[in-house]
């Protein structure tokens, strides 16, 4: 299990203080708007914005001034960055560190405003999408940055409808996912501090549906892991009905005179 | 031959290709699909290319960005089409024949899935692209090897975005895990077991912790080696 150790003092700017729009463009270009009144940093510590996407591996950075003077470079394209998903962080650097220690962060930041080629504002804990890479499988998940996707092979696209009225279809494929992404963000551990990442949204939003209220295990025990994704993944069927909705389902289908 | 890319009809025909391939080893490369116009279309702007047979990735790594230089290199990482053509293009490089047969692997290591985060690293032509253009300079450790195979030190690297966006690695990589006096990896550095300063695991998780407390996309790889810290001292020149 991955710990990641605030070692330094570092702090975390709330994203909401960050807000940001893409310009469509070719290349696209993005302003922002940055409150930072209510964290104390020297005077002269930088700040520095980066931009990437879901998956790649480009990260381009804005030198945007200092915590007394922020300033906004004249150059904000977003040259080489052609995804949808744009993801920007915002540091707060100690220049007097040789190591560029960072004082402030505020990570996976998504436009609120955005053109046509760039998705903005919060999504659900499980964005959903259609891929053409899933070969045969109806539906696999995808582990991103910030997200956990859920995929739709792109020959059934009526089956993203079919996601939220059949409850055959909801039966079949969500208790597997919620099984299967708790699995990995007990795997890649939370971030102790980092409440914007995926793995810690997912261990709460199970926390939360634990019938006892119970947080995930810490500890190394596979055995009490996989008890507790079992009652959580079991609520989930009870608080969303899946089992009443396919019995009746299959009362009005005449499914048991088949038997 | 003018580059081309398949449309999706063309990736699934490719796809079928592979599948009676490995039922049948011994069976031709299905190169009538390259220029099927069915299939494929082409690469606009022009670009000529031509077959040819690569020994390892970096000869690979050396001719594609050549040929692809005029094309945007965002567009290209992310063209499932072409990278999968280019894959039949060079079949006897990827999936060469050895006594009379070939040993074709996972479709992943053929048909280019750029969005999907288990597979993207493990296409044997992108791969080899994508490493010159990330690390022009340090890469003796991952263009070494066979362009047909995939060795783990690339896998390991390659897989984790948040090592490919860190500007230096590249160069720590080398320092630390290339013996240049034998002109190999170093021994032990991708083992299952948990060793001090290895690539596998104490490499990553020595950086996801660094990663949260210091700016490592500003730092050269002389700094960044020293907050590795003493245990990756043991790996290699410091």
């Amino acid at each position: 299990m991955i710990k990641r150790v605030n070692s330094t003092g570092r702090r975390r700017i709330p994203q909401q203080n960050v807000q940001i729009e893409v310009l469509d463009g070719d290349p696209r270009s993005f302003t922002a708007a940055i409150d930072l009144s209510a964290f104390s940093a020297p005077d002269n510590a930088k700040l520095v914005m980066e931009a990437t996407c879901a998956g790649s591996s480009q990260v381009l950075r804005f030198a945007w001034g200092t915590v007394a003077k922020p300033t906004p470079p004249q150059n904000r394209l977003l040259q080489g960055l052609s995804g949808q998903h744009v993801l920007f962080t915002l540091k707060i650097i100690d220049e007097s560190d040789p190591f560029r220690r960072l004082l402030g962060v505020a990570e996976h930041i998504r436009p609120v405003r955005g053109g046509k080629k760039t998705a903005t504002g919060r999504q659900g804990i499980l964005p959903v999408e259609l891929s053409g890479d899933l070969g045969d499988e109806p539906w696999g998940l995808e582990y991103r940055t910030a997200d956990v996707f859920l995929l739709i092979n792109e020959k059934l696209p009526f089956l993203r409808d079919q996601l939220r009225a059949d409850p055959l279809v909801c039966l079949l494929i969500y208790p597997q996912v919620v099984r299967q992404i708790l699995k990995q963000a007990l795997s890649d551990g939370p971030e102790d501090d980092s409440p914007d990442a995926w793995q810690a949204r997912w261990l709460g939003f199970a926390r939360q549906l634990h019938p006892e209220g119970l947080a995930a295990p810490q500890h190394e025990d596979t055995d009490e892991q996989d008890e507790w994704i079992r009652a959580v993944v079991n609520q989930f069927c009870r608080q969303h009905e899946l089992l009443e909705r396919l019995i009746r389902r299959a009362g009005e289908a005449g499914w048991e005179e088949l038997t | 031959m003018k580059l081309r890319r398949f449309n999706q009809s063309g990736v699934d025909a490719f796809r079928r290709r592979l599948s009676e391939l490995r039922q049948a080893p011994a069976t031709a490369a299905p190169l009538e699909l390259l220029e099927d116009e069915r299939l494929t279309e082409v690469v606009v702007p022009e670009v000529q290319i031509e077959g040819s047979v690569f020994e390892t990735r970096r000869e690979a790594a050396n001719y594609l960005s050549m040929v692809l230089q005029g094309l945007r290199p965002e567009q290209v990482a992310a063209d499932a089409g072409l990278w999968t053509w280019l894959s039949l293009l060079f079949f006897d490089s990827v999936c060469p024949v050895v006594d009379g047969q070939r040993g074709v692997r996972n479709d992943y290591h053929y048909i280019f899935e750029p969005r999907n985060s288990r597979h993207f690293y493990r296409h044997l032509l992108f791969i080899a692209w994508q490493i010159l253009r990330l690390a022009p300079r340090w890469n003796t450790l991952l263009l070494r090897s066979r362009t047909s195979s995939l060795d783990k030190i690339t896998t390991e690297v390659l897989k984790r975005l948040y090592l490919t966006r860190i500007p230096c690695i590249f160069e720590v990589l080398e320092r630390l895990y290339w013996d240049p006096e034998r002109r190999r990896p170093r021994a032990g550095i991708t083992g299952n077991k948990v060793t001090a300063g290895n690539l596998t695991h104490r490499l990553p998780l020595r950086i996801s912790q660094l990663e949260k407390n210091y700016d490592l996309v500003d730092l050269n790889a002389e700094q960044l080696i020293e907050l590795l810290g003493d245990e990756f001292s043991c790996t290699g020149s410091r």
